[in-house]
């Protein structure tokens, strides 16, 4: 899998994020390497970057994203591919930091390829932003001034299928299937992550739509693109699958939305 | 020997150059992280005092054979002890002149002029900054054009320098009014007009110390 290089301005910063991050990947998790601070202060420094890349490329990886927080990092990492020695494919990101390199970090934990990576996390501040194009090209986070709106037909425990809009239908085909949310959460990042890691298993691409509020659809590799949905409680999701696993994969993450994530109250214990 | 203006830029002379640039930050860093506690993060003066004396250091431990050698040098130095925007910048400029400069033993003007333009046109690669955003590009830019019209006037280099320098300090006084587009001061919005950008000022005095370093060379 590719290897992500965290580059901050403060080693404790870049720590807790990966931190942070590395809570939503289960199971192997993808090689990371941090270059934060300058000379034992808060900077940046491309030597460092240029260091942390090598090292990457030294173990074999495929590729390295670059995941950079506040302005002069972006320009270290820029000097820094001038500055290595390895000829690696490198991207440094254009996503947010904390969500960038969450997004980076699951979805590079399935073996995806640097670009589609790279993308994803790029994308990172679309499921804060409500939007539902995850693979939308990320915009400054300063325009976004208006709330998330979000929808109110979504009452906890509305679980009827006929408040969904008329395109729930019964569907007979093993590689689509519809399916409630259960989780008091909703499809917040943890379950986000577990989709993703989920269909990263199959060959097969899946395509989720919460059939409630007409969000979607989108990847299920995405889970910056899943998290946007705003599917909650008692929304119906729809998993469409293709490709040759397509209905091994739609089945193991519909079975997985049906057992809300493992997050339902286990019946009290005597 | 020859006198003060062979029209040469030897090693030693870049060597000086770097000494002299030294010598004037650290004695300017305190009001350099004035300037910049007004619209930045009071940091400038301190990280640019901190990179020039790494350059120091280097170059008297081991001094380069060739220009091209003591310009990569400087850079590194300072990309890895400046840290911020200014070392990659600083660093950026510096190693965009080592390629163009190459392994020689001296420069004449054209060829300072090429590599200086060619540093310049790497930082405003690099940070993206033009001419007016209220950044070092401001002072830069001024040089680097004063430069090349002196060349190719075919100018004594000594007077080409000064040219130079006083160009980097027109354009570096031109930032007062300036409303900050890149860099930390460009948060502050129309808060930031009305002050004198620090990385346009430290740019500045690093072309009146290759200007002041190499006039007072004797030959």
């Amino acid at each position: 899998m590719i290897g992500l290089v965290v580059v901050s301005h403060s080693p404790g910063l870049a720590e807790a994020a990966v931190e942070l991050g590395m809570q939503m990947v289960h199971g192997e998790a993808p090689p990371v390497r941090i270059a934060a601070g300058s000379d034992g202060r808060f900077g940046t420094d491309a030597t460092a970057v240029a260091a942390a890349i090598d090292e990457l490329a030294g173990q074999g990886v495929p590729g390295v994203l670059v995941v950079t927080d506040l302005g002069s990092a972006v320009l270290s990492a820029g000097l820094a591919l001038e500055l290595r020695e390895s000829t690696t494919e490198v991207v440094v990101g254009a996503g947010p930091f904390v969500e960038g390199i969450t997004a980076g970090l699951v979805l590079a934990a399935t073996g995806a390829a640097l670009d589609e990576v790279a993308r994803e996390s790029a994308a990172a501040l679309d499921a804060k932003r409500g939007s539902s194009d995850a693979t939308a090209a990320a915009a400054p986070a300063e325009r976004v001034v208006e709330p998330v709106v979000q929808p109110v037909d979504a009452a906890p425990g509305d679980a009827a299928p006929a408040a969904a809009p008329a395109e729930a239908v019964e569907v007979d085909d093993p590689r689509s299937a519809d399916e409630v949310v259960v989780n008091p959460e909703g499809l917040h990042a943890r379950p986000a992550a577990l989709l993703v890691q989920a269909v990263g298993a199959f060959d097969a691409v899946v395509d989720v739509t919460n059939l409630t509020t007409g969000t979607g659809p989108v990847p299920a590799r995405s889970m910056i693109g899943l998290m946007s949905l705003g599917a909650k409680q008692g929304h119906a999701v729809r998993f469409d699958g293709s490709g040759p696993d397509a209905a091994t994969a739609v089945d193991a993450l519909r079975r997985l939305l049906a057992d809300g994530f493992g997050e339902l109250p286990t019946p009290a214990a005597g | 020997m020859a006198g003060s203006d062979d029209g040469r830029l030897t090693v030693d002379d870049l060597v000086a150059w770097m000494f002299r640039f030294d010598e004037r930050i650290a004695a300017e860093a305190d009001r350099l992280t004035a300037l910049d506690s007004a619209i930045g993060d009071a940091d400038h003066g301190t990280n640019i005092a901190r990179g020039t004396g790494a350059v120091r250091k280097r170059l008297a431990d081991a001094p380069p054979d060739d220009a091209g050698a003591l310009l990569k040098s400087s850079g590194m130095a300072l990309v890895s002890t400046v840290g911020g925007a200014s070392g990659s910048l600083y660093g950026t400029l510096f190693l965009e002149m080592a390629k163009s400069v190459g392994p020689t033993p001296e420069l004449d003007t054209a060829g300072l002029a090429d590599a200086f333009r060619a540093g310049v046109a790497g930082v405003v690669a690099r940070g993206r900054a033009e001419p007016g955003d209220k950044t070092m590009v401001d002072a830069l830019q001024p040089a680097a054009e004063a430069l090349s019209a002196a060349a190719e006037g075919g100018r004594p280099i000594v007077e080409s320098l000064r040219e130079a320098a006083a160009a980097a300090a027109l354009g570096r006084d031109a930032t007062i009014p300036l409303v900050a587009r890149k860099g930390r001061a460009s948060y502050l919005g129309e808060r930031s007009a009305d002050h004198l950008d620090p990385g346009a000022t430290s740019a500045a005095i690093l072309v009146q110390a290759l200007a002041d370093a190499r006039s007072e060379r004797i030959g």
